[in-house]
């Protein structure tokens, strides 16, 4: 290349960086004197619609009383909504369209994780802080990334660990038994029980790893009748859930208590009505990431509030899982301060740890964690009545890792 | 382990019955126009949705839900053969074969079904039907069967017998047989060919709707539940797909199989089961275990 040709990139170049100079330099998008505008996003059409719709309408509830006590800073929040039937594809295309069409400052969204990873590679590369709305799987915040932040209702190691510290503890169990799905949730599961029952000192004397699909658990019931146990822990879907329950009174088997993960259980009513069987449900337990029962006086206000916003609609089971990540946001924004920028927002969020009211036990971050809630609590369940059992359980961060 | 294998076996042949009768409707369909009907399991499904309507809806009692349920998605068979698979053979290119836009068209069935039923906020919860007849477990010795279990297997054996005898001693039936086995001979002696496919079509939704009933108190209802023709495709190809007595037994032989593999090797692998057992049938016995031997054909 010529002194000449040389002298001409140099040139070039420097033009270039003339113009993309005062737009790098300049704010982030997304945000104004007066306004802050987050790209929210859930399924709210197609099948796992259940999941998604209600909470996000909690969390724009939330984010509308934030603007009614002032908004923060002096800025009002600005929601751009948009539905990604937990679809991975549709994710991609909705979070690229509120990032790059909307300019939203950040984007806050996802109810399915197997859909919400999709678009962790496009925010880690633009840098844009993603806040996942009630999408709780490990994959998404385990190993830690900069930009994506969630699981508000408890990784699935968290529910692996808490129920499995519920069993040993509570229910005195010494011979453990699973049962599982053989996906990525069940795995986290199972991992995380085998790692709490060794600290603990008590043995896991079986681990049935089914098909969510599964037509028929007589299989795996037996074979956990025939390993003996003094404690069995389910951490199967509610279809599957059912067909344990059936199975476990159909063998006689209700003298071992049985200890079913909320993801089996998400309308306890609903789920006693599907088993069909009291006796089923004479040494039944279930555990749950909120800090009451789902209509239990601590959820009351939220129950109002909805009620409030929305009274032409019975929220479902999930509508409170989407307040604790508005309020993250909130609190975040609220920390970074008036001159916030996406990477400042993000070392606000690092910082949090408050109690949500929501949720049991509180919602922390830090420079190595992006899983927000590790805590549960436990219910005995007769199939009418619910009492709710002491203590609150956690994951230490540690086991099954 | 007796009682364990034996109490494996019991229940492999009640879930299997239930497989057996979806793979009857698959078959029917497939000895009738040549197709494999991927909308089957959908149609298990809105029948077992159809059965829940009836009975918290309309208030009809459980002896009632099986016709209303098997009228309904009999209908729902019989239209889709006579508008969308006609309106397919019809536009159908020479040269190219129709049987692949007939399968897609059955494809596409499955989505419309699927769709339809989630639109229904009912839908959105896992539901299950009561049992049709409950009461205290029944002990076989170290057996443990449910009353529902019993009336599974003898609605199941019942609906069987009463399809052998519509086959075999009905005038549709056999022109129904005689239309499957050669329909422009079938055409030539004045059976109506158009009027039994559709007849067909219907019969086999029926049969799938009523499965579906079946299946709704034991292994609950959701719009997914039509993965289960999966297993159903997997008992048919066990009997060889044109085999109705073969399809029953591939059915239960399947159930049972799933068990034993879920008691002797892991609860991990019951699921690839029916893909096992297919892989072997077509290795071993390639027509299935009950159709006749292959023999080759001058042409």
């Amino acid at each position: 290349m010529s002194t000449r040709s040389i002298h001409h990139l140099a040139a070039a170049m420097a033009t270039l960086l003339l113009l993309i100079g005062p737009s790098a330099l300049a704010a982030d998008p997304g945000i104004t004197d007066t306004e802050i505008t987050i790209g929210l996003f859930a399924p709210m059409s197609g099948p796992l619609a259940a999941f998604g719709l209600d909470p996000l309408q909690a969390a724009k509830m939330w984010y509308e009383e934030t603007n009614k006590k002032g908004g923060i800073h002096g800025r009002k929040i600005k929601v751009v909504v948009e539905d990604d039937k937990c679809n991975p594809n549709e994710v991609v295309a909705v979070v690229k369209k509120l990032v790059t069409v909307d300019k939203t400052f950040f984007v806050h969204g996802g109810s399915c994780t197997a859909a919400t990873v999709a678009a962790q590679e496009f925010v880690t590369r633009e840098k844009i802080p993603h806040v996942m709305l009630n999408a709780s799987g490990d994959s998404a915040v385990i190993p830690p990334t900069r930009y994506v932040f969630g699981a508000f209702g408890g990784t699935q190691r968290t529910v692996g660990a808490t129920i499995a510290e519920f069993a040993i503890k509570e229910l005195k169990g010494k011979r453990v038994a699973l049962i599982a799905h053989d996906d990525e949730y069940g795995t986290a599961n199972v991992s995380t029980i085998r790692a709490v029952a060794a600290r603990l000192g008590a043995e896991v004397v079986a681990a049935e790893m089914i098909s969510p699909r599964i037509t028929d658990v007589t299989a795996p019931l037996l074979n956990i009748r025939a390993a003996n146990p003094d404690v069995i822990v389910s951490t199967v879907y509610p279809g599957p859930a059912v067909l344990v329950a059936q199975k476990y009174a159909e063998y006689g088997m209700t003298k071992i208590p049985l200890a079913q993960a909320v993801q089996g259980i998400p309308v306890p009513a609903a789920f006693a009505k599907n088993v069909g069987n009291d006796a089923a449900l004479a040494n039944f337990y279930y555990g749950s990431p909120l800090n009451d029962l789902t209509d239990g006086p601590k959820q009351q206000k939220w129950l109002a509030l909805y009620k409030q916003y929305y009274p032409d609609r019975t929220p479902s089971a999930f509508m409170t899982y989407g307040l604790p990540s508005a309020m993250a946001v909130t609190r975040a924004l609220e920390k970074a301060g008036r001159d916030v920028t996406r990477e400042s927002f993000i070392d606000a969020l690092e910082t949090l740890d408050f109690d949500s009211e929501v949720v049991a036990g509180p919602i922390a971050f830090a420079k190595d964690r992006r899983d927000a809630h590790r805590a549960s609590i436990f219910v005995k369940f007769d199939g009418k009545t619910h009492t709710l059992m002491p203590g609150v359980y956690f994951w230490n961060g540690k086991d099954g890792l | 382990m007796v009682p364990v294998v034996l109490q494996g076996i019991v229940s492999g042949i009640v879930t299997g019955c239930v497989y057996a009768l979806i793979a009857l409707s698959l078959v029917i369909i497939y000895k009738s126009s040549d197709v494999i009907n991927f909308a089957g399991g959908e149609m298990v499904m809105v029948g077992g949705y159809l059965g829940m309507f009836a009975l918290l809806w309309l208030d009809l009692p459980y002896v009632f839900i099986f016709p209303f349920a098997a009228l309904v998605i009999f209908i729902v068979g019989a239209l889709f053969d006579r508008v969308v698979l006609t309106g397919v053979v019809s536009r159908s290119v020479p040269g190219h074969s129709v049987l692949v836009a007939m399968i897609i068209a059955t494809v596409g069935l499955s989505y419309v079904l699927k769709g339809i039923v989630r639109i229904i906020p009912y839908t959105e919860e896992v539901r299950r039907l009561p049992p049709i007849s409950a009461g205290a477990p029944i002990f076989l010795g170290p057996v443990v069967m449910q009353h529902q279990d019993i009336a599974i297997v003898v609605a199941a054996l019942g609906i069987m017998g009463a399809l052998w005898a519509f086959f075999n001693f009905t005038m549709i039936g056999k022109a129904l047989r005689a239309t499957s086995q050669n329909p422009r001979a079938a055409a030539l002696v004045g059976i109506p060919v158009r009027r039994m496919s559709m007849t067909a079509w219907g019969i086999a939704a029926a049969l799938a709707g009523i499965a579906g009933i079946l299946l709704a108190p034991k292994l609950l209802l959701t719009p997914d539940t039509g993965a289960i023709v999966i297993l159903a495709l997997a008992a048919a190809i066990i009997g060889g797909f044109v085999s109705l007595p073969g399809c029953v037994a591939g059915g239960v032989m399947l159930g049972i199989v799933q068990n034993l593999i879920g008691l002797y090797v892991s609860s991990r692998a019951i699921s690839l089961a029916p893909f096992l057992v297919i892989m072997i049938v077509l290795l071993v016995r390639p027509q299935g275990l009950f159709a006749g031997n292959v023999r080759a054909k001058k042409v």
